[in-house]
Formats: C-alpha cells, sequence, structure tokens
C-alpha cells in the first residue's frame, strides 16, 4: 500500500509540474521593419537589454459579459506611439483566476517595446 | 533647443556585459522636436552647440569625454571613466541635393547620403531603401550605429567590397567648444560636397586624404563624429547558401580566394563555361573540437534587385532557456572537458542550417541579433593567404591550453584606405572565435590570458596580423599597436595632434586609448600636415 501512495503521490507532483510549466509560456510578435526604443540604461539581462520596455503585469475585472479587452499604448515609455514588439505571456495562475471568476478576473501579463522616434 | 539628461552614475557596461566600467556621469541628449523646429538642419546644428557645450564643461573640468552608440562593442573603446555621451537619438538625415555636390566629385549624387552619428545600421537601410538604395555592407547585424560602426572597423564578410568605413565619403567632427572647431573632412583626391554644404552646418572644410583615413577609423578620439556622407549603391539581392564542404577545399578558397578554380562549386551559381562565380560573401565555421572532415561554409552571391521574391524571414524562431546556457557555463568551469560536448549540443543553435538558401536583401540578410547573455569576442586579421596556418596555430593552442566555450569563424574583406584599419591586407582573414563569457577557474583559463596567448601564438610563428577594435583582445600586450601597425601609429598619432588642441585630445582620451599609448600627444606634428588640398 505504501508503494502505492507513493507512486500515486510522485504522479500527483509531477502532474502538478506539468501543468505548471506547460501552462506558463510566453510568444512575442516582432516588426520587421522600424528600430527599437533604445533603453536610457541597461539594467535587464534578457531579449530587453537593449530595447525600452513598456511591463504591463495587472488583473483586469471585466465582468461575466466583456468579450475582449483593448489596452491603449500610452506616452509613458512609448514617445511614437508606434509598436515594433508585443509579448503576452500566459500563466497557470492566470488560467486558473480566469476560470474560478468565470471570466470576471482577467490576468494581463504583457511586455511591449515602441519604435525609436525617425526624427 | 537640444537637451541632455544627465545620470550620476558609479558603473556602465557594454551590451554583451564585458565589464561593468566605472563612471561617473551618462548624458543623452535629444534632439529639438519637429513641432518647434521644423527645419532638419537647423535641428542638426541646434544638437552641435549643444555637444560644443558638453564638450566645454568637461573640458573645463580638466574630465574626458567620450560619444558612443549602441555598446556593440566588447572591448573599453567605447568607455570613458568621466562621461560617456549615448548617441543613438541623435539619428537626423540630411537632403543632399544635387547644387550640394562637388563639381570635381566622382560620386553620382543620387549615392550621397547624410547621416548623423546616431542613426543605427537598420535605420539607415530602411531610409535608403526608401530610395531604392542600399550599403555596400554592414557587420553581421544591424543595431549598431553607423559611427560605431566606422570609428572600430565593423565588416560582414564582403571579399571584395570592404568594410563599413570603406563607403564614408565625408566626416563631420566637432572638436571642440569654439565656433571654429566644428570641422568637415572629405578626401582631397575624392571630394564629395561643395564648401556650401559645410557652411550650411557651419563646419570649416578640410579636405586632405591622410587625415581623412587617420580619423576614419578614428577609435572616438578624432573628436566627437556628429554626421558622416556615405556613397550608397542600388537596392541588390543576396542570395545566400549554407553548403557543408571539405575542409580541404574549404581552407583552399580562405587562402587563395580563387573561387574559379575551386572543385566547390553551386550549380546555379556558375558562369557562361561553367566555372564558379566569385561570391560576395564567404564565410567558415569551424567547431575546434572535432576533427570532422567537413566544414559548414556560407556563401553568398549579390543579384539584380527585382521584386516579387520569398519572404526571407522565418515566421517562428525559438530561442533555448538562456539559464540553459548559464547552466552549461557554470558546469565548464568546473569541468572544462564537458565543453565540446556543450558545444556539440549547441551545434543547431550555434551554426546555420546545412543546405539552408534564402534570398533578400543586405537588410533582410543581415538582421537583428538579439542579445543573447553574456558574450566574447576575440578577432584577429591576417592575410588571406595566411588564414589557414594562423587557423592551425591558435585551435592547437586552444584545444591544448583551453578549452574555451566557442566556436571559430572566418570572414574576408578587402583591404582598407584607413590608417588604422585591421582590414589592412590586400584580402584581410578576421579569423574569429566567439562564444559565451565565463569566468576565469582553476582548471579553466580566463579571457583575459586566452587574449594574451593569442597575441603570444601569432607573434611566435611570424604571422603578422591585426585585432579588432572593437572585440576582446590583451589590449595592454607590451608594444602591441607598434607591432601590428609600424609607422603608421606615429602617423596616426600626428593627425590627431595636429587637428586637436593639446587639451582637446585629453576630453577626447580613455583608458583603451592609454593602454595602447595610442593618446601621446606629438608636439612635434609637421604645421601644415592638415591643411585642406584644394
Amino acid at each position: 500500500m505504501k508503494s502505492i501512495f507513493t507512486f500515486s503521490a510522485n504522479n500527483l507532483c509531477a502532474l502538478l509540474l506539468f501543468l505548471v510549466l506547460t501552462s506558463c509560456y510566453s510568444v512575442r510578435i516582432v516588426s520587421t521593419k522600424g528600430a527599437p526604443m533604445p533603453p536610457d540604461e541597461m539594467t535587464r539581462d534578457d531579449w530587453y537589454r537593449d530595447k525600452m520596455v513598456v511591463e504591463i503585469d495587472t488583473v483586469i475585472k471585466a465582468g461575466v459579459l466583456t468579450d475582449d479587452l483593448s489596452l491603449r499604448v500610452l506616452r509613458e515609455g512609448c514617445e511614437t506611439g508606434k509598436l515594433f514588439s508585443v509579448e503576452y505571456k500566459n500563466t497557470f495562475g492566470g488560467s486558473l483566476l480566469y476560470l474560478v471568476t468565470f471570466g470576471n478576473k482577467r490576468k494581463v501579463k504583457l511586455q511591449y517595446v515602441c519604435m525609436k522616434p525617425e526624427n | 533647443m537640444a537637451t541632455t539628461t544627465v545620470f550620476d552614475k558609479t558603473e556602465w557596461d557594454t551590451l554583451h556585459k564585458n565589464g561593468p566600467f566605472p563612471l561617473k556621469k551618462l548624458y543623452i541628449t535629444r534632439l529639438e522636436g519637429k513641432a518647434n523646429m521644423p527645419s532638419t538642419i537647423d535641428r542638426y546644428n541646434d544638437v552641435a552647440l549643444e555637444i560644443q557645450r558638453l564638450l566645454k564643461e568637461s573640458r573645463d573640468k580638466n574630465e574626458g569625454f567620450r560619444a558612443f552608440g549602441s555598446r556593440w562593442s566588447m572591448s573599453n573603446i567605447a568607455h570613458q571613466k568621466d562621461s560617456v555621451h549615448q548617441n543613438n537619438l541623435m539619428n537626423l538625415d540630411l537632403n543632399i541635393f544635387p547644387e550640394y555636390v562637388h563639381p570635381q566629385s566622382s560620386f553620382e549624387a543620387e549615392n550621397l547620403y547624410f547621416f548623423e552619428c546616431g542613426n543605427t545600421i537598420k535605420e539607415i537601410s530602411q531610409k535608403l531603401e526608401e530610395h531604392g538604395k542600399s550599403l555596400k555592407t554592414t557587420g553581421a547585424s544591424n543595431g549598431q550605429t553607423i559611427v560605431g560602426c566606422i570609428s572600430t572597423g565593423v565588416h560582414g564578410s564582403a571579399l571584395d567590397v570592404g568594410s563599413v568605413q570603406d563607403y564614408v565619403v565625408g566626416i563631420n567632427l566637432i572638436i571642440g567648444p569654439n565656433p571654429e572647431d566644428n570641422v568637415y573632412l572629405e578626401r582631397h583626391t575624392k571630394p564629395g560636397l561643395t564648401n556650401d554644404f559645410a557652411k550650411k552646418i557651419n563646419a570649416k572644410v578640410i579636405r586632405n586624404d591622410g587625415l581623412f583615413n587617420a580619423a576614419l577609423v578614428g577609435l572616438g578620439s578624432f573628436g566627437f563624429v556628429h554626421g558622416v556622407l556615405l556613397e550608397a549603391e542600388n537596392l541588390f539581392l543576396l542570395k545566400r547558401y549554407v553548403r557543408k564542404i571539405d575542409k580541404k577545399i574549404a581552407l583552399d578558397l580562405a587562402k587563395t580566394m580563387d573561387f574559379k578554380n575551386s572543385t566547390f562549386k553551386i550549380e546555379e551559381e556558375v558562369d557562361a563555361e561553367g566555372k564558379p562565380l566569385r561570391p560576395y560573401h564567404y564565410k567558415v565555421f569551424m567547431n575546434p573540437y572535432n576533427n570532422e572532415n567537413e566544414y559548414v561554409v556560407e556563401v553568398i552571391y549579390k543579384k539584380p534587385f527585382k521584386t516579387p521574391y520569398p519572404d526571407p524571414f522565418t515566421k517562428i524562431q525559438k530561442s533555448i532557456y538562456r539559464d540553459l546556457i548559464y547552466l552549461f557555463i557554470k558546469i565548464s568551469e568546473t569541468f572544462p572537458n564537458s565543453i565540446p560536448w556543450f558545444i556539440k549540443q549547441l551545434k543547431n543553435t550555434i551554426l546555420p542550417a546545412v543546405n539552408e538558401e534564402t534570398i533578400g536583401t543586405l537588410y533582410e540578410t543581415f538582421w537583428d541579433a538579439a542579445y543573447q547573455g553574456p558574450a566574447f569576442a576575440c578577432s584577429v586579421g591576417v592575410d588571406s593567404k595566411d588564414s589557414v596556418k594562423a587557423l592551425e596555430v591558435l585551435t592547437e593552442m586552444t584545444k591544448n591550453e583551453g578549452p574555451i566555450p566557442g566556436i571559430f569563424a572566418m570572414r574576408f574583406v578587402k583591404q582598407s584606405e584607413a590608417t588604422l584599419a585591421f582590414t589592412k591586407f590586400p584580402i584581410t582573414c578576421m579569423l574569429e572565435i566567439d562564444g559565451v563569457l565565463w569566468k576565469k577557474t582553476k582548471k579553466m583559463m580566463g579571457l583575459e590570458e586566452y587574449g594574451k596567448r593569442i597575441i603570444e601564438v601569432l607573434q611566435q610563428n611570424n604571422i603578422p596580423f591585426t585585432l579588432h577594435w572593437g572585440k576582446n583582445a590583451d589590449w595592454g600586450f607590451p608594444g602591441l599597436a607598434e607591432y601590428m601597425y609600424s609607422e603608421k601609429v606615429k602617423v596616426w598619432k600626428e593627425y590627431r595632434s595636429s587637428l586637436l588642441s593639446k587639451e582637446m585630445a585629453k576630453v577626447f582620451s580613455n583608458d583603451f586609448l592609454d593602454i595602447l599609448k595610442l593618446s601621446d600627444f606629438e608636439e612635434n606634428a609637421p604645421e601644415d600636415l592638415i591643411a585642406s588640398i584644394d
């Protein structure tokens, strides 16, 4: 019995780990024209190291009748208002929140880079 | 009025994290907005005054000042401990009208374009494309600023074209805070624009081949390079092939550059007699840790521009977890013998896919190279005739005294006229060792030591060489600059000392110049050395 219990607990852990890992991924769309806005200071250690990035990490209260959401590109961090890249990150927690609130609360995790001014 | 934001700093780093280096102040200058100052020339002249104001501040405080673009250099060439200036928001382009072209100019008016220092290769390529034009060559990517490229000698593998600096026709330098410290340089044998154009940018014209060639690869120390006049050409396409070919054939080509009589042939790329065509670009990739009989080569042929052609961009690009690479490096530092295995596992990420074929413009072919974590690159220039010998001795040293986490590649570049161009041989083979930055351990030599051994091994084998100014090397190696460039070092210093006042020469110096002894001021340079020859 003990060995079956251990096997099941291991499986459960593996399943949970699998769910957590596979439901956390990011997809980025990148423009092939234009140039990204450079940062004032290079502090990051990822794809955004040489880019000025705006991050949105929030939970939006949508209401169960809301179909889609639009986020506006604001002036702060984006003086051209033109997008160079947008990255959307899906997380296990975000999906779970959407499910248990019947779509009322939506986790939004976005990173975007704007175009450099052309002058 | 252009404005400068000042950041108080304690350190500064390159894009590939080759520092950090100590720093007091970081300046970022922004142009006046178009709405307030619609004329492009007015905005160009306005920001020039702002740069002169900053230079005056540095001079008065007896401090250094150094401009940088995109921080792509891995050496400390772009660093200055007092203050650095980020140029990349200074990206104007000035219209060159036919009446600005010098009557004795051999350049087509439609091919001359003037760009401000902070334009990146990517931005310039797009602006030129709007006119049906292209740069002649670039580096392997497009994120560097034009002046960053020129000042450090950035190159591709265009064996009959040259490096980025080799299509520069004019250079606008700000050499101090006074009105007369704005100069526009051209070669007297190849004038580009009229004196009237120079007047429009408030600059004094100096046409002098010697001065121009010295200032061209100026290592950021001939003044603040505000703008450059480039010669572009009609838009063209590049047909790119990746093949795996016999090692001996690949190396014979590297040594002789005789493509016509080689047994390496791409069926679509032959002349009327069926002989192989000479490519625009030839690159050889080598893993020093295996003894395969074949090398991966990248061969590119130039074609007239015509549409339509297939979209050269792959729709989906995957990247591996950066943490995985960091883990590999951590393991390698403790178990260096694992490096060849790791390189083998990362083969598909490092090397282009064999039998890949693409067609696209220069801009599309050498596109973005995303930051992939701390990196190093050592790059040695040798005569293409010595390329095989240099590869052999450096591979042996790397295997015997390493290993180090990098792979080798060879690119080939036509000779430059710039006084301190590292592409100084008729065709220079740039032998490159690129990889992931590692830390020295008891079991593994450090990058500095590796850089020193590269120099020692080449000297021991009597192979004349140069080093890429923007890459990692033991820059403090005794007598290095003179060994590489002999009497040209003195010539370069004389031109610099003639153009700059002693105090401004100090402002435009940095540790990189000091350690190479290139910042020495030559008091006795001939008086007429930098006279304009019209």
